[in-house]
C-alpha cells in the first residue's frame, strides 16, 4: 500500500493549518485589527465636530509628527512624558522586586513543601481574584489612611503614624506589587511543580547541600517559569492607571498609563493617547520578543 | 432629605468638565483640523498666536454672555404639538451624569406615570455625545451644558421645547428664563447651578487668606492639598490666583503656561493630588484643603465622621462675584426620543418648588429656582449656617466668570499643559 503514507501526510498537512485557524483568527481579531485601528488614530490627527478621531486607514495618509513629538517628548530628558516614562519603569522594577522576594518563596513552598495543605495554599493564593481589583484597592484606603489599621498597628510599637497616603511612590510600588502578586505566583508553581523529583534527591545524593541543590538545579530548572511569571506580571503593570489613581493621586506618581487616559478619555488630541498605546505596545513588544527568544532557546535546548 | 451618605455610588461622582471652545475664525467645519501643531505650540511658548492659527471656526455662532444665541428651530426639527396625551408604559430613558438626578424623584415620576425610568450613565461630554449617537438608540433627557449645547442644535441631537408643557417655567430666576446661551430657552432649561471655590477643615484651618486659593499654596495643609481634576477649573484657578489673566477661557499659551507653572509648584510645594471628591475627602479628613464645586459642602455634611457636626467644614468663594466661576447644567430632550411629551413633563416636574428642592436635597447641586435662595435653604436646615455662602447667588451669576465653548486648538492648549502638571515633571 505505497499510497496510505502519503494520504496520512496530505491529512497531517491539512490537518496543522485548521488547527491553527482558530488562534489565527482570535490572533488577528484581538490583536492585529485593534493595534492597525491605534496606528490609524496615532498617524492621523483629525478629528470630527464631536471630538472623535478620524482614523487615516489608508497607510498612504498618515503624518507622523504629533507621534514624532511622543517619541522625543518621551525619550529626551526635558521632555513633558519622559518623567512619567522614568517613573513606570522604576515603579515596575521595584514592584517586580517585591514580587519575586515574596512570591518565590510562597510558591516554592507551595509545589515542594506543603504536602497535604497544597490545595489550601493554592486557595488562599487565588481567593483574592474573587474580589473585583479596584475593590481590593479601595481596601487598602481604609487600612492605611491616616488613622487606619496600618497605622493603628504601628502605634501598638510606639511607632508614630505616617501619611501613607499622601501621594508616596513607596505606597504605589507596594500596591502594585501587592495586586499583582497572584498573577506571580501561578505560572512560578506551575514550573516549580514540574520540576522532577528524582532530579533533586539526584543531586542530593550526590552529596550537594540544600542550598546549593536550590541554586544549581532549583533555580535553573524554574528559570522559564520565573520569566514567565515576570513577563505576565510586568505586561498589565506598565500599563496600570488605577492603582496609583487610588492609592496617591498625586501627579508625583503618576505613570504613562494616566497620561494614555488623560489623553483618551475625551478632548481633542487623541492621536496623542493613541501615540502612547503605540510607544508603550512597542516597548513592551521589545520585552515580549526577548522573552519568546529565550522560550525557544530553552525549548530547543530541552529537545536537543 | 434623603441624602444617604452610606451609599458608594455617590462616591463615583465623576467631574464634570465642560468641554469649552472659543470664537475664533468662523466658517470652515472643524471636521478637518490639524491638531498636530497645538503641542508643539504650547512647547515652544507661542503667545498670543495660539489655536487662533487658521483653525477654522464652528459652524455655527459660538455662544458668549457678551454675544447671546438664538439657536435656531429648523422645519426638519419641530417641537412636539401642543396639548399632546403622555406616552405610557415601557421605559423612560434618561442619559445623565451617574448619581445626578435623586432616584426618589425619578421613582415617584415613574409610579405616576406607570413607565420605568432609566439612566444610561457618562463621564463626559465626549462619552455623551458617543452614547445619544449611536444609530437605533432612543433617549427621552439629556444634560448638556452651555459649553456643548450649540453643536447638539447644529446637529439634530435635541429637540426644540413646547413652553405650553413647561408652566413652571416662570419659577426660575428670569435671566435663566432666557440665558445667553441658549435665548428664549428654546432647546434647555437650567437643571443646576454652582460655583467653583474652596472647601476646608474649619479646625484645623486657623486663619483663611483674603484669596482663599492661597490655601492651596500653604505648607502648613501639605500632603492633604487637593486641586479638582478638571484642566479648565484647575488651570482657570491659577489664571486668576495669579493674576495672569480674567479670561478663564484664553487661547494665549503663553498665558495658560504660566498658570500651569504655578499648579505644577504645588507638586513639590504640598504634593498637591487631584480629584472630584471635596464632598467626601474633607469631611472624612482626608483633605484639609480641597478646591471644590459649591455643591461639594452642602452634600458634605453628611459625610461627616459620627459625632462631628457642620462646623468643622469651611467653604471659601471670591469676594466680588466678579472673581466668582459660575458653571450651570442643563435639561434638554433628544432628538429620539420615544417619549417626548413625559420628558416635558419630567422637566416641568425638576422645575416644581418642591420637587426641586426634593432632587437638591438629594444631589447637593442647586436648581436656580428663586424661591430657593439662601435664606430659605438655611432656615429650612437644607444648608448649616456656616456654609450658607456656598449657595451661589443672582449676582454671581450676572457678573462672575464660565468656561464656554473654545476651539479644539484651544481645548489642545489646554490639555497638554494639564498633562504637562499630571506628568508630575
Amino acid at each position: 500500500m505505497p499510497d496510505r503514507p502519503s494520504g496520512h501526510d496530505r491529512a497531517t498537512r491539512r490537518l496543522w493549518p485548521t488547527l491553527a485557524l482558530p488562534g489565527t483568527l482570535w490572533l488577528i481579531a484581538l490583536f492585529v485589527v485593534p493595534t492597525y485601528a491605534v496606528m490609524a488614530v496615532a498617524f492621523s490627527g483629525q478629528i470630527n465636530i464631536f471630538n472623535e478621531p478620524i482614523p487615516a486607514w489608508n497607510p498612504l495618509d498618515w503624518e507622523f509628527s504629533t507621534f514624532t513629538t511622543v517619541v522625543t517628548d518621551s525619550f529626551t530628558p526635558s521632555g513633558v512624558y519622559h518623567e512619567v516614562w522614568v517613573r513606570t519603569a522604576i515603579y515596575s522594577f521595584w514592584a517586580l522586586v517585591i514580587c519575586v522576594s515574596i512570591g518565590y518563596p510562597v510558591a516554592y513552598y507551595t509545589a515542594r513543601l506543603a504536602g497535604r495543605r497544597r490545595g489550601l495554599i493554592l486557595a488562599l493564593i487565588l481567593a483574592p481574584w474573587w474580589i473585583n481589583y479596584i475593590t481590593r484597592m479601595l481596601a487598602w484606603i481604609n487600612l492605611l489612611q491616616d488613622d487606619g489599621y496600618v497605622n493603628k498597628a504601628l502605634g501598638w510599637f510606639g511607632i508614630p503614624p505616617h501619611a501613607w497616603l499622601s501621594g508616596s511612590s513607596f505606597t504605589v510600588v507596594w500596591a502594585l506589587a501587592y495586586g499583582y502578586l497572584p498573577y506571580f505566583i501561578i505560572p512560578l508553581f506551575a514550573s516549580l511543580d514540574r520540576i522532577d523529583e528524582r532530579l533533586l534527591e539526584a543531586s542530593r545524593d550526590l552529596g550537594v547541600g540544600t542550598v546549593r541543590t536550590f541554586l544549581h538545579v532549583t533555580l535553573p530548572l524554574s528559570r522559564m517559569g520565573l520569566i514567565t511569571a515576570l513577563v505576565i506580571t510586568a505586561l498589565p503593570m506598565a500599563g496600570d492607571y488605577y492603582t496609583n489613581t487610588i492609592v496617591s493621586g498625586s501627579p508625583n506618581t503618576n505613570m504613562v498609563g494616566n497620561q494614555i487616559e488623560l489623553f483618551l478619555l475625551e478632548g481633542p488630541q487623541k492621536n496623542i493617547g493613541a501615540g502612547l498605546v503605540l510607544l508603550l505596545s512597542l516597548v513592551l513588544m521589545f520585552f515580549m520578543f526577548y522573552y519568546l527568544i529565550l522560550t525557544q532557546r530553552a525549548s530547543r535546548e530541552a529537545t536537543r | 432629605m434623603s441624602f444617604d451618605p452610606n451609599d458608594p455610588a455617590l462616591r463615583r461622582r465623576r467631574p464634570r468638565p465642560q468641554l469649552a471652545r472659543r470664537d475664533v475664525l468662523r466658517g470652515g467645519l472643524w471636521v478637518t483640523v490639524g491638531l498636530g501643531a497645538a503641542p508643539l505650540l504650547s512647547a515652544c511658548g507661542d503667545s498670543g498666536s495660539s489655536g487662533q492659527a487658521a483653525n477654522g471656526g464652528a459652524p455655527y455662532p459660538l455662544a458668549r454672555p457678551d454675544q447671546p444665541v438664538t439657536l435656531a428651530i429648523k422645519d426638519s426639527n419641530a417641537p412636539i404639538g401642543d396639548g399632546l396625551e403622555p406616552e405610557e408604559g415601557g421605559t423612560f430613558n434618561i442619559l445623565n451624569y451617574a448619581q445626578y438626578m435623586a432616584p426618589a424623584v425619578m421613582k415617584n415620576f415613574g409610579k405616576e406615570h406607570n413607565v420605568s425610568v432609566e439612566v444610561t450613565p457618562y463621564n463626559n461630554y465626549d462619552e455623551m455625545l458617543a452614547k445619544i449617537r449611536q444609530p437605533g438608540e432612543s433617549f427621552d433627557l439629556v444634560f448638556p451644558g452651555p459649553s456643548v449645547l450649540s453643536k447638539m442644535v447644529f446637529t439634530d441631537l435635541v429637540q426644540p421645547l413646547n413652553h405650553s408643557y413647561l408652566p413652571h417655567l416662570k419659577n426660575l430666576w428670569p435671566e435663566y428664563q432666557d440665558p445667553w446661551y441658549d435665548r428664549g430657552a428654546r432647546y434647555t432649561v437650567p437643571y443646576t447651578i454652582y460655583g467653583t471655590g474652596v472647601m476646608y477643615r474649619a479646625d484645623r484651618v486657623k486663619s483663611v487668606p483674603e484669596v482663599g486659593y492661597d490655601l492651596l499654596w500653604d505648607k502648613a495643609y501639605a500632603g492633604k492639598v487637593y486641586l479638582l481634576d478638571d484642566r479648565q477649573e484647575a488651570i482657570g484657578m491659577s489664571l486668576l490666583r495669579n493674576d495672569i489673566t480674567g479670561d478663564v477661557n484664553t487661547a494665549d499659551a503663553a498665558d495658560i503656561q504660566k498658570a500651569t507653572d504655578s499648579l505644577i509648584e504645588l507638586i513639590d510645594l504640598v504634593n498637591v493630588k487631584t480629584d472630584v471628591n471635596a464632598y467626601s475627602e474633607v469631611p472624612e479628613g482626608t483633605a484639609t484643603v480641597h478646591q471644590c464645586w459649591s455643591g461639594d459642602p452642602i452634600a458634605g455634611q453628611y459625610y461627616l465622621p459620627k459625632g462631628e457636626t457642620p462646623e468643622v467644614l469651611g467653604y471659601w468663594r471670591p469676594e466680588s462675584p466678579a472673581d466668582y466661576v459660575i458653571g450651570s447644567d442643563n435639561i434638554a430632550i433628544p432628538k429620539s426620543a420615544a417619549k417626548p411629551v413625559l420628558a416635558h413633563m419630567l422637566i416641568n416636574d425638576l422645575l416644581d418648588n418642591k420637587i426641586g428642592l426634593d432632587n437638591f436635597g438629594w444631589n447637593g447641586y442647586q436648581p436656580p429656582l428663586t424661591k430657593l435662595s439662601a435664606k430659605y435653604l438655611t432656615d429650612n436646615g437644607y444648608i448649616p449656617e456656616n456654609l450658607s455662602n456656598s449657595v451661589v447667588v443672582r449676582g454671581d451669576f450676572e457678573q462672575g466668570h464660565t468656561f464656554y465653548e473654545v476651539s479644539p486648538s484651544t481645548e489642545a492648549l489646554w490639555q497638554t499643559d494639564w498633562a504637562r502638571f499630571k506628568a508630575g515633571a
